[in-house]
């Protein structure tokens, strides 16, 4: 009788202890909570990261609203750009008078040394 | 104590253990690996995004056409258009701001004078001379340098200009470099050439 007593008292305190057990998986999970909370705070960690990584892109710009979207052009410019000053071809082209004037000059200044000399030839003769 | 009770006991220690052991393991198991499948993700997403960090670039060289340039900052003009450089004797090139950093995905936009008056050639007056794979080399305000490969040499009129494909959104790292060409109206040209480059790799 002892031997059953023993026996059926060591059952009992197993199937207590069994059915206890679902609690403490449950008190378990509720202790691997503050697990989940810790998985958590890694995940925020990155999550920070990337903000700090858009902060930046606010801070340098007169323009940051427009850059967060997806970093392409955020305001396309109208019309082509005028990326040429042609060379101002005023050195040649005033070289150009000056020399015209001064070949004009010449023949004015030889033609007239000319007439002079031939005057004179006729005033001499 | 007998021996029937003892293996009664023992039976029931390790029911017990047996209970203890396999419940909990298995609820752990479960949120520990959703975390961490769940936390590098977005970490290598974010990594994928871009090769280059952001910031303004401060150098341009082309060593295919002897350009070694400081770079400016460029944004709009009053009428809607981008800003130019300045008409200088040492003229540079400049960076819309509007655009991506060189290295970030979009195509980032640099322009330059092919003449600057009175002061002849400016930066870019060799920038229709480039071929498919000449290498540009951007350098960043944070240290690093963008290189990039030209992809296509274009001489496209300023009444045609292809805004869609210039300033278009595109899926990698691209460089958009401008300048004016063709024949001369006035003090200014008729056309735009425009070099599109795309980034083959970074440089710390």
């Amino acid at each position: 009788m002892r031997r059953t007593g023993l026996s059926a008292m060591a059952l009992a305190c197993t199937a207590v202890l069994a059915g206890a057990l679902p609690a403490f998986a449950d008190g378990a999970s509720a202790t691997p909570s503050p697990v989940p909370s810790v998985t958590q705070a890694p995940s925020s960690v990155p999550s920070a990261e990337p903000t700090s990584t858009t902060a930046p892109s606010a801070v340098p710009s007169a323009a940051p609203t427009r850059v967060p979207s997806s970093g392409q052009v955020s305001v396309v410019p109208s019309g082509a750009p005028n990326t040429g000053v042609a060379p101002t071809t005023s050195d040649s082209s005033n070289a150009g008078p000056l020399i015209g004037g001064g070949a004009a000059a010449a023949v004015v200044l030889g033609g007239g040394a000319v007439f002079l000399v031939r005057r004179r030839q006729a005033n001499g003769a | 104590m007998s021996p029937r009770s003892g293996r009664a006991l023992a039976t029931a220690a390790l029911a017990v253990l047996l209970v203890a052991c396999g419940g909990p393991g298995a609820t752990t198991g479960s949120p520990a690996s959703t975390p961490s499948s769940s936390a590098p993700s977005p970490g290598r997403s974010a990594k994928s995004v871009s090769a280059v960090g952001r910031s303004t670039p401060v150098r341009l060289r082309i060593p295919a056409i002897g350009v070694d340039t400081p770079v400016m900052k460029l944004g709009l003009a009053a009428d809607g258009s981008v800003q130019v450089p300045p008409v200088t004797a040492h003229d540079r090139a400049g960076w819309y701001e509007h655009s991506p950093t060189p290295g970030r995905t979009g195509p980032s936009v640099i322009l330059g004078h092919v003449t600057v008056g009175a002061y002849g050639d400016g930066v870019f007056r060799r920038l229709g001379e480039l071929h498919r794979g000449e290498k540009i080399v951007t350098r960043l305000e944070n240290g690093t340098a963008a290189v990039f490969a030209v992809t296509d040499v274009r001489t496209v009129a300023k009444a045609d200009f292809p805004s869609d494909e210039v300033y278009g959104n595109v899926n990698r790292p691209e460089l958009r470099l401008i300048t004016c060409g063709g024949r001369r109206t006035g003090d200014g040209y008729l056309d735009n050439v425009i070099v599109f480059a795309a980034l083959t790799s970074a440089s710390p």
